[in-house]
């Protein structure tokens, strides 16, 4: 997978089958009614009942709302994937500036709800954690990091090689 | 005379209102092996407005110790809060203090 920052947005190229499968599952993982999904992505937030209670009237609802809104935005990305001209090594992904927010919170939560229907821990992502993972937990922990890392070049702490390719902004203008 | 004398047998009585203060509420983000860190300390400063180096030292704090106080204050602001950390999936609990 190549990145580039492009004026309008965020370019993802060479996507290889395995990472578009794994796109485009990030809704599907947000709208998962598996009550592992959802413990997580709503999760307890008081200790006495009548106030939970409240919050799950009141305030869950709410970001079941927003969690909808945000997917929408990121399936209208993916919908968008295409091959441009330029780029001969596969599909290519677009992220426009407006839509980063909404993708970095979604490919978080996709990463959470790998993780918890895939039952894993932490020991999962140490440096020997392979060896403990079964054949489903190791593609889960191979998605994880995938997704990690397209959350690290919107989150900028991923150089773009803009000082050492000029061009870069050129091509992806085109 | 008699009027003195009533007025010095008069009950007096007051009332003092008795007001106390509604404790203030934790917002605890816990730690989780998934969400990034760079991920956690740009949700602070979004959420807060902390200063950046700040964000951080919270976000070490989640890291390093399984949870961190990240804002203290009234119920009705912590619940805004905290539901804008969950909205960004930080595993968030409220919890009132000990005072």
């Amino acid at each position: 997978m190549w990145f580039m920052r492009a004026a309008e947005g965020y370019l993802f190229g060479a996507l290889t089958p395995s990472c578009i499968e794994t796109l485009r599952g990030v809704p599907m993982l947000i709208e998962s009614e598996d009550e592992r999904v959802r413990a997580r992505l709503l999760p307890e937030t008081y200790e006495d009942h009548e106030s939970e209670a409240h919050w799950r009237a009141h305030a869950a609802p709410e970001l079941e709302r927003l969690f909808v809104a945000r997917t929408v935005l990121v399936r209208k990305d993916l919908m968008a994937m295409r091959q441009l001209d330029f780029d001969d090594s596969g599909i290519v992904l677009m992220i426009p500036d407006s839509h980063v927010n909404a993708w970095l919170a979604t490919l978080n939560a996709a990463r959470l709800a790998l993780f918890v229907l895939n039952e894993m821990t932490a020991a999962h992502f140490e440096r020997k954690g392979l060896k403990i993972c079964t054949p489903k937990q190791a593609e889960a922990v191979a998605r994880i990091h995938f997704l990690a890392g397209m959350q690290e070049v919107l989150l900028g702490t991923v150089d773009h090689g803009e000082e050492e390719d000029p061009q870069t902004d050129a091509a992806a203008s085109e | 005379m008699a009027l003195s004398t009533r007025a010095a047998t008069k009950e007096q009585t007051k009332t003092r209102p008795q007001t106390k203060l509604a404790a203030p509420w934790n917002i605890i983000v816990h730690d989780d092996p998934v969400t990034l860190m760079s991920y956690v300390s740009r949700v602070f400063v979004l959420v807060f407005g902390y200063a950046q180096d700040k964000a951080h030292r919270l976000m070490m704090e989640v890291h390093k110790t399984g949870r961190s106080i990240v804002w203290t204050g009234a119920r009705e602001h912590a619940e805004v809060y905290a539901q804008k950390l969950q909205a960004h999936h930080l595993l968030t609990t409220l919890e009132v203090t000990d005072v």
